[in-house]
């Protein structure tokens, strides 16, 4: 199996696993379905009893919803969320319900977690079914999505010091997943900066010297100053999960924040494990989302040996990713300049060798375009309001554009001074708001959810959604006055002021 | 021997056979008070047949303890020549059944069960009589009688794909008959039609056991249940309890009381705490047939085989699910009243409150569903569940209409161990009277009572009065007062009062022509929190069709839901605007006000309808509540 039974007791408070239903189909055998289960040392009874009540529960409700497979079982005492990463491969992630207000959940944001995770593991690895197919012991796959799953929940470390909740997965032993609290962010989603219109045509003019790094080879590039995306020439899609990396791992922010956050016993703990996966399969585990694994060099390029370190330096070594459509594999160079990082995408087809590709890469971008990086940072930088730089006082509030994969929120530290009764208001709010998006998706009519909901909470609060062609807006007002007009005056503020519009009823 | 269904159902026969569990009869063991059920339970005539009852002592027989009629007292024997004489007719209904389907492999089954569940069936299939369908204008029609295919063409929660169809049939009616009973029941979990229907109720026993399928016949279902049975027992095993699944638009949501579980699976798209309030009803439901003794049978034998007790029940449940489509007291827990002038309610109230000071624990006067007036001996109140519950059992079973009757119920919110007596008599084809009593053997006391008290309310004119506001029926939208001048009237023969023609009234008529009340408003309810009452409005022309008022239903249920929400609630206000309505909801110390508009209605005008609505309802009180009963202490 290669799961190890560690004697350590591990909190059982949450759980995620994935199987593949399609194996261990024999009686004996269903230790085989497990491709990855945390905690690993959760005794295989238990293990093998999650995926049973799983792989019951999805037969169970194909009988009457063929089309849609089992999603959540609420029991009393956890909830178990499913995720059909890809067909018959399930991620199932169970949380404990406990009476502290934290442990209250949204459906949706957890099944968005399991989705991201796959998504990031698709991007570096290709899909799991593959994985299977190549190596059918399954061995490969476990090692990979061990160390992957492994390092995406432990060492997922703080996005900004006020940020607490959004990716510090693991506090002390526990590993903390997005709670009703997070109810005013969006996973799955990117965070774009706004800029002028000069910096725009700075950065157009960017963007056009960076795609051409290679010739006529279809490279994409990617910018983001600070934590914010600038532009992208990627798919919806690539975008978000090269975004969700480059903020989990190159941006300036996280190269300067060290390993301090880094629990030394859990490092120690994956990397024997990885050891000992890694060790049977002959073949190395690739580990992206290892923490503390990327520098900057002198060059303003970003460094790593998470791909390995040739003899050569280079050779075997550069970074590479995996499309999401396309499926077209493309190397990875990242350049940093102060606050501004460029990630590009070169097709591996395109270069003729790694040690070729790198030089060509390093030599265009020093050449050609570092003055027009030093512009357009000095630009961004002038123009940037600071971390609260979205803050709309009085407000609290999510904008999404699903179309787009874009979202923007007030500033984390703000929402925090939100009442706990607010957030939770809010979170109920957007739960259900979630379920009859997907009712809406699922009927599949070409018209768009419409919808507003404006509700005065127990405490006074105003919790509010509005959807409308693809684009919701969730709202929390705490000092509004009493009136229900005078909360939707504030909306229709908001709406013609940062939305263009697009909430307003008129 | 001869004698047929129709002449068995006669008033002068069951007169005699009713009574039957009065006098004289000394306390019975539990076994033998379930089994009394079977013979007491509606249509005497079509259940309790020799076959039925042999059965069941055989069943019990083998379950290791007596069961059925070893009662010696000249009662119960009468009883059962009633119930030889119907095992011919029976028995010929059962053959032609299993010509035409489904019950041949059923009896070979050999479980006695089958018997019950083939009756029901005959139940359902037998013609309706003009003047027996109780359901018939819930909402005021009187176009009582409509073929089965029609039935069938709006049955609750259909198979999805039918929808477009039913929605187009149902235009062309505003309002169709609804006939309880079994529908469905040659199919089971293998059917295609059977996994599509868009809301199933299952209820089966903690070793897996059927006893109750909403579609489909429960035997078949076996293997199906047992599925159930295994989900619930396998989550148990690992130390919790699984309270819901969902997959796409399905929700299927688990119910554990004792050895009884109750499932839902549902695509209707209402949320997790209402369809649990259903389950809980059902349960209720059962228990106020069976009492909560009935987990003792399970304690001596878990495999203990329910559905004969229940058998002929089919009715009572079909027509408990049929009504958390239209009937707004299965999620307010609130009940309802007839319109009536106050001191007619006075006079009805005071009537009753005559008889019950001797010995009776609630006299209840109703028309369908809606209160008249109703009485409590002292400390006893009713909750508006049992309410419900017992509304929905007397209404759905046809011998109650037929002559009075005299039988054993539980109020499970009163005390779900024991039961008390229910007279029921019917003084036309909606108004009946309920006297309820501990006492077994008050059955000719109460006759006496009811004679008196319709005597008085013959000569006071309640009972017209009551037929009047039948047919005027409640408040109207189109009535909401659009001036905010305080008015006091009375509300005969409408709700509604002369409107003023005003600048104010005609920018509102302009706005609402032919669409409803002032400002676009559909339709509302308002739930008084210390009566324990709410009162809706007719449904306006936008909301005629059975689809569309079931749709709002489901939209009100949302709403409640959402509004009252375990952990955070009860909100304040909310507002929700969507593809179909305009639902304003508003919850205060004293009241709950749902109103659902057009789509496109304006803001303020909602909320200022809103308003009027609640002032509208403050003003004529005394006419739609029943005030001055005594408040529900629960």
């Amino acid at each position: 199996m290669g799961l190890s039974t560690a004697t350590t007791s591990v909190s059982e408070a949450i759980q995620l696993c994935v199987f593949d239903s399609r194996r261990g189909q024999q009686e004996g055998q269903e230790l085989d379905k497990i491709l990855f289960f945390y905690p690993a040392d959760l005794p295989f009874t238990k293990q093998l009893y999650i995926i049973g009540l799983s792989e019951g529960l999805i037969t169970f409700t194909r009988t009457f919803s063929p089309e849609a497979a089992c999603e959540v079982i609420e029991a009393e005492k956890h909830s178990h969320v499913f995720f059909e990463a890809e067909q018959d491969i399930w991620m199932i992630l169970v949380v404990e319900k406990n009476k502290e207000l934290e442990a209250i959940w949204r459906m949706d944001a957890l099944q968005k977690l399991l989705k991201e995770i796959h998504s990031l593991f698709l991007m570096f690895h290709g899909s799991i079914r593959l994985l299977l197919e190549k190596e059918p012991t399954g061995e490969a796959s476990r090692s990979h999505l061990y160390s992957f799953i492994t390092d995406y929940l432990n060492a997922c470390e703080k996005r900004s010091a006020l940020d607490r909740c959004c990716c510090d997965f693991l506090v002390g032993k526990k590993l903390q997943l997005p709670s009703f609290v997070d109810c005013l962010k969006e996973r799955g989603t990117v965070q774009m900066l706004t800029i002028g219109r000069d910096a725009a045509i700075e950065v157009q003019a960017l963007v056009r010297t960076l795609d051409s790094c290679i010739g006529n080879a279809s490279c994409h590039s990617l910018i983001l100053f600070q934590d914010l995306l600038v532009s992208t020439t990627l798919s919806p899609d690539d975008t978000t999960n090269l975004f969700s990396y480059a903020v989990l791992r190159l941006t300036p922010r996280v190269l300067s924040s060290g390993t301090s956050s880094w629990s030394y016993l859990i490092r120690g703990n994956a990397a024997s494990h990885v050891a000992q996966h890694g060790g049977n399969v002959g073949n190395r585990v690739i580990r992206p989302l290892q923490h503390g694994k990327w520098s900057k060099g002198k060059d303003g390029f970003l460094e790593t040996d998470i791909w390995g370190m040739g003899a050569s330096g280079w050779v075997g070594s550069t970074p590479k990713i995996c499309l999401f459509q396309t499926e077209e594999q493309m190397y990875l160079y990242v350049y940093q300049n102060k606050s501004l990082t460029l990630i590009l995408l070169v097709p591996v087809s395109s270069v003729p060798n790694e040690e070729l590709g790198i030089s060509i890469v390093r030599q265009h971008i020093l050449e050609n375009a570092s003055l027009k990086i030093m512009k357009v940072e000095e630009t961004l930088s002038k123009g940037w309001g600071g971390e609260n730089a979205y803050h709309v006082g009085g407000y609290r509030y999510l904008l999404v554009d699903g179309d787009r994969q874009v979202s923007r929120a007030s500033p984390p530290g703000k929402v925090t001074t939100l009442a706990k009764e607010s957030l939770l208001a809010m979170s109920k709010l957007r739960e259900k708001v979630d379920l009859e998006k997907s009712r809406a998706k699922q009927d599949s009519v070409d018209e768009e959810k419409e919808l507003e909901v404006t509700i005065r909470a127990k405490n006074n609060a105003w919790a509010i959604s509005r959807i409308t062609r693809g684009k919701e807006l969730y709202m929390v007002l705490e000092k509004a006055n009493e009136t229900l007009l005078y909360a939707s005056d504030m909306v229709e503020k908001f709406s013609n002021r940062y939305c263009n519009g697009a909430f307003s009823l008129d | 021997m001869s004698s047929g269904l129709s002449s068995l159902s006669s008033s002068d026969e069951l007169d005699n056979f009713n009574p039957r569990t009065s006098p004289t009869t000394p306390p019975k063991p539990l076994e033998e008070e379930l089994a009394s059920l079977a013979l007491t339970l509606p249509r005497p005539e079509l259940l309790s047949d020799q076959e039925d009852v042999n059965v069941v002592s055989d069943g019990s027989a083998a379950d290791g303890f007596g069961f059925g009629i070893q009662r010696s007292d000249e009662e119960s024997r009468v009883g059962v020549v009633c119930e030889e004489n119907v095992v011919g007719n029976s028995a010929a209904a059962v053959v032609v059944e299993g010509e035409t389907g489904n019950s041949v492999r059923e009896g070979i089954d050999g479980t006695g069960v089958v018997w019950g569940r083939t009756n029901s069936e005959i139940e359902v299939d037998r013609p309706v009589s003009p003047s027996s369908s109780g359901y018939a204008g819930e909402r005021g029609s009187s176009g009582a009688s409509s073929g089965r295919s029609e039935m069938d063409g709006i049955a609750d929660d259909e198979i999805q794909e039918l929808n477009d169809d039913v929605s187009v049939g149902d235009n062309s009616n505003s309002v169709h008959s609804w006939v309880p009973g079994k529908r469905h029941g040659d199919e089971d979990d293998a059917s295609i039609s059977w996994r599509k229907r868009k809301k199933h109720f299952f209820v089966l026993s903690h070793s897996g056991k059927p006893i109750y399928s909403r579609y489909g016949d429960e035997h078949k279902l076996a293997g199906f249940s047992a599925s159930l049975q295994a989900i619930i027992s396998f989550v148990e095993d690992g130390g919790d309890r699984v309270k819901w699944v969902r997959a796409g638009k399905h929700l299927v949501v688990f119910l554990v009381k004792g050895p009884i579980y109750l499932v839902c699976i549902s695509c209707t798209e209402e949320p997790y705490e209402s369809l649990r309030g259903q389950l809980e009803l059902i349960y209720g439901q059962m228990i106020l047939i069976l009492t909560k003794s009935v987990n003792r049978c399970f304690e001596r034998n878990p495999k203990f085989d329910m559905t004969s007790l229940l058998g002929g029940t089919d009715v009572v449940f079909s027509s408990l699910i049929h009504s958390f489509g239209w009937n707004p007291a299965t999620f307010l827990h609130a009940y309802t009243c007839l319109p009536l002038a106050y001191g007619t309610r006075q006079a009805a109230g005071a009537i009753l409150q005559d008889v019950a000071d001797s010995g009776i624990l609630f006299a209840i006067l109703m028309c369908k569903h809606k209160v008249i007036s109703l009485v409590g001996a002292q400390k006893a109140s009713l909750h508006p569940d049992d309410m419900l519950l017992l509304a929905n059992f007397v209404m759905s079973s046809e011998s109650f209409r037929t002559s009075e009757s005299f039988s054993p119920i539980c109020l499970p919110r009163y005390n779900p161990m024991a039961f008390l007596y229910a007279y029921v008599h019917y003084f036309d084809a909606n108004t009946y009277f309920m006297l309820l009593t501990t006492n077994s053997d008050s059955f000719y006391h109460l006759k006496e009572c009811r004679i008196r008290i319709e005597t008085v309310l013959l000569k006071s004119n309640v009972l017209s009065e009551v037929q009047r506001s039948m047919l005027d029926g409640g408040m109207h939208v189109e009535d909401v007062p659009v001036d905010s001048l305080p008015r006091y009237r009375t509300i005969s023969p409408h709700l509604g009062q002369q409107r003023v023609p005003s600048e104010f009234t005609e920018r509102f008529k302009e706005s609402s022509a032919g669409m409803g009340g002032p400002g676009g408003l559909w339709h509302f309810i308002y739930r008084s929190i210390y009566l324990d009452q709410y009162v809706a409005s007719e449904f306006s022309s936008p909301i005629s069709s059975r689809q569309q008022q079931k749709r709002l239903y489901r939209a009100y249920q949302n709403i409640y839901d959402s509004m009252h929400d375990k952990e955070i609630g009860p909100h304040k206000t909310q507002f929700r605007r969507d593809e179909n309505y305009v639902l304003l909801c508003w919850v205060t110390q004293d009241f709950e006000l749902y109103a659902a508009f057009d789509p496109l209605a304006d803001k303020a005008m909602a909320i200022k309808i809103c308003n009027r609505v609640c002032q509208w309802i403050k003003d004529v009180e005394n006419e739609v509540f029943l005030l001055g009963a005594s408040p529900f202490s629960w």
